[in-house]
């Protein structure tokens, strides 16, 4: 029999193939890719300084730089290491993680994330602890009691969080680079300024626009609210609540201070009135067609698409989680229908954010003047790096000011200039440089996932960061903000919102406890069995054609994860984390 | 598989069913057993050597303690792996969608090379056949891509359904758990149909041109002869496929559903790969064992699979693998 004969060829060949490829396929993981490699291959380049190259993997979303990037070359030659850095792609922080270890190829550098307490029970991470003496630009980072929160059960410190940390202990914000319901500025023109404090005026307002304003001036239609939903940037969707009843965003849960500060009681936000009344209106807002009919289901890739074309008027999400991916998008000129020209930011498409509360005259804690400690990940050193000590010279001189000036100012005359005062400045051509994405990738190097100074210079004139310095700040400013900032009579983001001011409780901010926490406890069980619940009730209780029923459903199955035991353990923390902050002369006042 | 070609008969006749292993013989074939040696080390190396590693299903194990170092706690993953809700309800999942695609794969497959062996124009066949084939060489990824982009609200999908008046409002498809398997069955099709007609139409080539004629004698139509001749000329084809891809049910996919899943159909999206994914390699959780003991169960019940369609093929006199 012929056929057979045939069949049995075309089997073997495809099977040959498909073998083939299955090695070429991978399974996605492009977190292994980027841990080839590492151990610090040492390379002359240009006979000058031999140059070592460190690869480093942060679990987060970003821009990788283009090799021979300007001015890594120079921190290159400045201190003797070049590092590669990579991101995430696809997959989420813990399972990016998760194939490294298993992989067993780790980078040099890494700043694990969510995974980051894995990495040291692995027993993958060298302790910072002698460094710190050796190196002071890093035992400047923080307070002793401070470092003392970094450490782990074994007594030593694994790693720094980088970010939101100001030189000196002075935060000088000018932007909220957390949560806030966001609007564009074009909306709140077109409303002459008025002021927005609830959900109902919030609506009231994006629909009004949408109905007036249905198209941008390319034609594509406007949105006038979004949400991202997807893995765990669902806080988008699912924390408000907290914030609507003006608490500070300690993420999983509310801590009432009614009874003292000395006596905080934990709360849980997902049953509040205030929550319910949330979600309700939420679905009549889905109902009317105000809100994205993909909220539920798009990508994080999606949503920035969204976001990049101007056309959604509003959103709920944290700063840095949209902002810097829309700003290349927002400042590139597009065509109208009618053939002119225009730039997105130059009609007023850039988000301002609104503080909204539950009930009228509310105050609230959007925004948190001093800097929030994230000990739950950071910056770490794995135990492949060949010569931790070289690594720890390198995170240290990274915070040297000059090579701090190079990462977020760039070079002295070609990316800002300096006045008689010493004060630096940018040019208009210099600040659009630094907002394109092209720019950014073969010239600027942040290390943005390595330690790195918030607040004043050590000059005392200038900011660590531009963005913070502020006659660069209303400078950056596009012409419709700036307008939005001179009708409300503030100057920067911060003032705009008008949070509470308050001094941060010494357990804030929680969630760099329930971030980390794993689920070998009943606690951690619960909390695992609450996101899937909330994963899959949330977007249905809004998409819902009967509010009430489903919202009883979604209480029914919420119950049933049995939220208590997590929040008993939430309690344990602030408990514990209240005693650590008395030991240290911690009094509430 | 027995080789008896009319070709063959011309040659001495060899009897495989009955080979004298004499130095002799095994001097004439030495080539072929240097060949088959090389594919036997690679299939104990690459197959065999790493179900060593099945042994941590037992153990409680930790990375940094490794195999030696690791605490063995006997049969309690499995025991926690089949009290876990979860658990049963991946199962579900993947069984479901792994026997939709099964089912449609291979009918849409032999349905789609009998009309294509029916086109008579060799040029637009061998177009037909090549455009079909194509999207087998995209990686999931960018078919998901596709896939994702054509049912949100403003994709083609809706569009063409709106413009039609079918519907009045764009229809949420990734949002309703009752339209995953359906999609993820559709992609399936969609990216594999062509591929998998291939070894069709080469088994319909094969067939005795002498049967259609005499068919046609006997006054079949062409419709007759698709059914008569064509299809059981493919039988045998078909049931060797069939018995191959039955194990594969339990590999229904990981890739389509991880991609295509979100929070709201989590309850039918979510894969045992995507379970031992979540388990085994989420730095969360990085259970191991567990993720060992959940690919332990799906090798079993593969194979379970196989032997057993393979003995009711035997049974009915069909076409076996073994």
């Amino acid at each position: 029999m012929k056929t057979k004969k045939i069949v049995t060829l075309i089997l073997a060949s495809m099977l040959a193939v498909s073998s083939l490829a299955a090695c070429s396929n991978g399974g996605g993981t492009g977190a292994t890719d980027a841990t080839t490699g590492a151990g610090g291959e040492t390379q002359a380049t240009s006979g000058e300084k031999e140059i070592v190259d460190f690869t480093m993997f942060a679990a987060m979303s970003g821009k990788e730089k283009d090799a021979n990037n300007d001015i890594q070359e120079i921190i290159a030659q400045k201190t003797g290491v070049r590092v590669k850095e990579t991101w995430l792609t696809g997959q989420d922080a813990g399972e990016a993680i998760g194939s490294i270890i298993a992989s067993g190829k780790l980078p040099d550098l890494i700043d694990g994330g969510d995974g980051s307490v894995t990495l040291y029970e692995n027993g993958l991470l060298v302790a910072w602890d002698d460094y710190l003496e050796k190196y002071p630009n890093l035992k400047e980072m923080y307070t002793d009691e401070e470092w003392d929160k970094f450490r782990m059960d074994d007594g030593h410190i694994y790693w720094a969080n980088v970010f939101g940390n100001s030189y000196n202990h002075i935060n000088t914000a000018t932007g909220q680079n957390g949560e806030a319901f966001w609007i564009q500025v074009r909306v709140l023109e077109w409303a002459n300024y008025p002021k927005i404090e609830t959900l109902d005026e919030y609506f009231k307002l994006l629909e009004d626009y949408a109905a007036a304003n249905p198209e941008l001036p390319d034609g594509t239609p406007v949105i006038p609210y979004t949400c991202l939903c997807e893995d765990w940037k669902y806080y988008c969707l699912e924390n408000a609540p907290m914030f609507l009843d003006g608490y500070p965003n300690d993420g999983c849960c509310i801590v009432n201070i009614d009874a003292g500060m000395d006596k905080p009681k934990v709360v849980d936000y997902n049953t509040t009135d205030t929550a319910k009344m949330y979600f309700k209106k939420l679905n009549e807002e889905y109902a009317k067609g105000a809100i994205d009919p993909d909220f539920a289901t798009q990508t994080y890739d999606e949503y920035i698409a969204k976001l990049s074309t101007g056309r959604v008027l509003g959103l709920c999400d944290q700063y840095w989680d949209f902002a810097y991916n829309i700003m290349g998008p927002f400042a590139s000129p597009l065509q109208a229908t009618d053939g002119t020209e225009f730039r997105l930011d130059q009609i007023g498409c850039d988000y301002v954010p609104l503080g909204l509360v539950a009930k009228k005259g509310m105050s609230q804690q959007w925004h948190s003047y001093d800097d929030e400690l994230n000990q739950s990940s950071g910056c770490a050193v794995t135990t492949s790096c060949k010569d931790p000590d070289l690594a720890f010279a390198f995170l240290s001189a990274l915070l040297d000011q000059d090579i701090h000036d190079l990462r977020f100012w760039g070079i002295e005359g070609v990316d800002y200039l300096v006045d008689e005062n010493g004060l630096y400045y940018r040019t208009e051509e210099m600040r659009e440089n630094w907002k394109s994405d092209s720019y950014k990738a073969k010239h600027t190097c942040e290390y943005s996932y390595c330690p790195q100074w918030m607040g004043m210079s050590r000059d005392g004139i200038n900011r660590m960061q531009p963005g913070e310095q502020p006659s660069e700040f209303v400078l950056s400013l596009a012409e419709p903000l700036k307008k939005c900032f001179e009708a409300y009579g503030v100057g920067t983001y911060v003032e705009f919102l008008n949070s509470e001011k308050v001094v941060n409780a010494p357990w804030y901010p929680l969630w760099s406890w329930s971030n980390s926490i794993s689920s070998d406890t009943p606690g951690g069980v619960a909390w695992k069995k609450m996101g899937e619940t909330k994963h899959l009730w949330l977007p249905t209780v809004v998409m819902s054609k009967d509010f009430e029923s489903d919202w009883a459903a979604y209480q029914a199955a919420y119950a049933e994860c049995e939220p208590e035991k997590f929040l008993e353990e939430a309690q344990a923390e602030v408990n514990k984390r209240l005693e650590t902050a008395q030991s240290y002369g911690w009094t509430p006042n | 598989m027995e080789i008896s070609t009319s070709k063959s008969k011309k040659q001495k006749p060899v009897d495989i069913d009955k080979p004298k292993l004499t130095v002799k013989e095994f001097k004439r074939q030495w080539i072929l057993v240097v060949i088959s040696v090389i594919y036997v080390i690679y299939g104990i190396i690459f197959y065999y050597l790493p179900l060593a590693g099945w042994i941590i299903a037992f153990q409680d194990f930790k990375y940094n303690k490794g195999i030696s170092g690791s605490k063995w706690v006997g049969f309690d993953k499995f025991k926690f792996l089949f009290s876990d809700k979860t658990f049963l309800m991946v199962i579900r999942n993947t069984f479901c969608m792994g026997a939709l695609n099964l089912i449609f794969s291979t009918v849409v497959a032999i349905a789609f090379a009998i009309l294509l062996n029916e086109v008579k124009n060799k040029y637009f066949k061998k177009s037909i056949q090549t455009i079909s084939y194509l999207p087998h060489f995209l990686s999931w990824i960018i078919v998901v891509a596709i896939v994702h982009d054509a049912l949100t609200s403003t994709g083609i999908i809706n569009d063409i359904l709106m413009r039609l008046h079918i519907v009045q409002t764009p229809f949420p498809f990734l949002a309703r758990p009752e339209w995953f398997w359906p999609i993820v069955t559709l992609s399936n099709l969609w990216k594999e149909t062509g591929w998998n007609a291939i070894i069709y139409l080469a088994a319909i080539t094969s067939i005795d041109p002498c049967l259609y004629e005499s068919a046609s004698i006997d006054g079949a139509g062409r419709f007759q002869k698709m059914l008569y001749v064509t299809l059981p000329g493919l039988r045998p084809t078909i049931m060797i496929l069939l018995l191959m891809n039955i194990g594969n049910v339990l590999n229904a996919g990981f890739e389509l559903q991880y991609l295509l899943g979100n929070g709201l159909v989590q309850n039918v999206s979510r894969t045992i790969d995507i379970y031992v994914l979540n388990w085994a390699l989420d730095a969360r959780n990085l259970d191991y064992s567990l993720g060992t003991a959940a690919g332990i169960f799906k090798t079993v019940v593969s194979m379970t699979f196989i032997v057993v369609s393979n003995y009711i093929a035997k049974k009915k006199g069909d076409e076996r693998l073994f």
